[in-house]
């Protein structure tokens, strides 16, 4: 730091605080600026607007609890929830068996691994249009689509899937899980690499063998990672909508109305903003409450190194 | 050995598996679908015919497409690769009051969902008459929290003996940046710029929410509406095809960095 408490001239040391600071007020200001009006003010704007009822033209009325209240006796976005939930069990845990499975593949010293690590990781850097498309046609509901006509040959008659309310869900599952896989492999992989060799070294002249050093070494001391990518998809999974807009429209009968979904009908269909606002509140409260049980739960596992 | 069988059967089995989604595409794009709609194998092309391209560049919609796309990306990409280099900076080795304060507002600001802000800010950019501008996509995206999260990280742990070394030699801060710290943070800001390249050009929530003039659609709703249009495998997938090859291109040359700002963000 600048020598403190010197007794020069104001001007003299606002000379030396802009020589040695310049670059703090010339950028921070116009950032702070910048998250104000469009992070501080927006979130206290939907805060606000919960309470209003807001009109596409003339001044929004005063309406209290009333989209609030309104929000508890909707069965709608109580399903919407529900799909929500059912999502995420459907999206979570294959996420992250899969994440594993890749990183142990590519972390194994297997001929090209950097060629596969990218083709892993290639859908996660490709748009949900794309893929979607591609899932759309592969999961047909007809004897043209590919996924039936694979099934065919192992005896199952061809299924409806994105038509089907209890299938939609899970093929839209499907395609998350393809498209972050990649991902959760990166970590994993970082994870398997900070394992210390002489760990598996000692199993191994102990007699474990291969299944038993992974169950035993290898999967627990992964334990941070499987929290970390458990978190992260988690809230994900929370904020999904590209595939349902894509692909189902939310249907069929609401099957896969996620929340996000049902708050973009709600505001931008139906131009019931306040009520999306709410919605869009509820989804905050869950994913403050996941975030705030990361914060607790690696607060306490910093503490054992 | 018998690991080694395993292994590789998954290896392959699963490449397999990841590569065909867009071996289809490409293969489709090629494909003059109208007549072989009931064959699950219709993506193969017997014939190669390039009128899928030429049926979407038509009527230049496309093509229009993909140049609002290049210029709500390129444009917060560039922003962002300085601001969060210069505020990476600030917030890793300036002193000045309220540092910690507000680099913790910002950080906690990541957990509002862009759900939430999506509502105000719809509101907002009606009264600004932001809608069906590039305004709308381009200012919200001019600098972002986890860019300068990360170029913070990765400062912090680079010595400050340089940084002092060019204080003893007259420099100013803002040539302290330029010749010390910009530098060094070549890689980290590249990660911010791959991150940046990848979430605005896929991006599909805000431009659905802030356009509705097909003419202003980036590529990804331009597609979302072919998709629900057109009905035809074979231009869906040229639409596809057009529209990865640039996320591909930068995926191709800036690898390392996405793995490795990825697993930067996530890890300390």
């Amino acid at each position: 730091m600048t020598s403190k408490k010197t007794k020069l001239p104001f001007g003299e040391r606002v000379k030396r605080e802009w020589n040695r600071n310049a670059i703090v007020y010339i950028f921070l200001i116009p950032v702070l600026i910048h998250f104000v009006v469009f992070q501080v003010y927006p979130f206290l704007l939907s805060f606000y607007l919960t309470f209003m009822d807001w009109k596409v033209i003339g001044d929004p009325e005063f309406v209290g609890l009333k989209h609030w209240q309104y929000f508890l006796t909707d069965k709608l976005a109580w399903k919407a929830l529900w799909n929500t939930v059912m999502f995420s069990v459907y999206y979570i845990l294959p996420t992250m068996a899969l994440g594993l499975i890749l990183a142990l593949i590519i972390n194994s010293g297997v001929k090209s691994a950097r060629f596969f690590k990218g083709v892993f990781f290639l859908p996660v850097v490709t748009s949900f249009v794309i893929i979607a498309g591609i899932w759309g046609w592969l999961f047909r509901g007809t004897d043209a689509g590919l996924i039936n006509y694979i099934i065919s040959f192992v005896g199952i008659e061809p299924q409806l899937f994105l038509s089907n309310s209890s299938q939609a869900l899970a093929v839209l599952a499907g395609l998350s899980i393809f498209k972050v896989g990649g991902s959760t492999m990166i970590y994993y992989f970082a994870g398997l690499q900070s394992i210390d060799k002489q760990l598996y070294e000692a199993a191994r002249i102990d007699g474990a063998s291969a299944m038993e050093i992974f169950w035993k070494v290898t999967f627990p001391l992964l334990r941070p990672i499987h929290f970390y990518v458990a978190i992260t998809t988690t809230i994900g999974s929370f904020q999904i909508f590209d595939s349902a807009y894509l692909l189902t429209g939310g249907g069929p009968n609401y099957a896969t109305t996620t929340i996000v979904y049902y708050l973009y009908e709600q505001g931008f269909t139906g131009l019931n903003l306040s009520y999306a606002a709410v919605l869009s509140y509820v989804l905050f409260a869950i994913i403050l409450v996941i975030s705030l049980i990361q914060r607790k739960y690696l607060g306490q596992e910093s503490k054992h190194y | 050995m018998l690991k080694k069988v395993i292994t590789y059967t998954a290896l392959f089995i699963l490449g397999f598996c990841f590569l065909l989604p867009f071996v289809i595409m490409i293969l489709g794009s090629f494909k003059d679908v109208e007549f072989a709609q009931l064959d699950p194998l219709f993506w193969i092309p017997d014939e190669p015919t390039l009128k899928n391209y030429l049926y979407i560049m038509r009527d230049g919609l496309f093509v229009r497409w993909i140049l609002n796309s290049v210029i709500i990306t390129i444009i917060p990409v560039a922003s962002q690769m300085i601001f969060c280099a210069v505020l990476g900076y600030i917030f890793a080795k300036k002193q000045f009051p309220g540092r910690e304060a507000i680099f913790w507002t910002f950080m906690a600001v990541i957990m509002i969902p862009q759900q939430l802000l999506i509502i105000p800010k719809f509101i907002m950019f009606s009264d600004f008459g932001w809608i069906n501008t590039y305004w709308a996509l381009i200012v919200p995206e001019l600098w972002g929290i986890m860019g300068v999260f990360l170029v913070r990280q990765f400062l912090q742990n680079i010595p400050n003996d340089l940084e002092e070394a060019a204080y003893i030699d007259g420099a100013n801060d803002i040539q302290i940046f330029m010749k010390v710290i910009l530098p060094l943070s070549v890689p980290v800001v590249a990660t911010v710029g791959t991150f940046s390249f990848i979430s605005n050009w896929n991006d599909l929530f805000q431009p659905l929410i802030y356009l509705t003039q097909e003419k202003m659609f980036p590529v990804t709703l331009g597609l979302a509406s072919m998709l629900g249009k057109e009905g035809n495998f074979g231009i869906e997938m040229a639409g596809s095809t057009v529209s990865f090859i640039p996320t591909f291109l930068i995926f191709l040359f800036f690898q390392r960095y996405f793995t490795e700002g990825i697993q930067m963000s996530g890890l300390k």
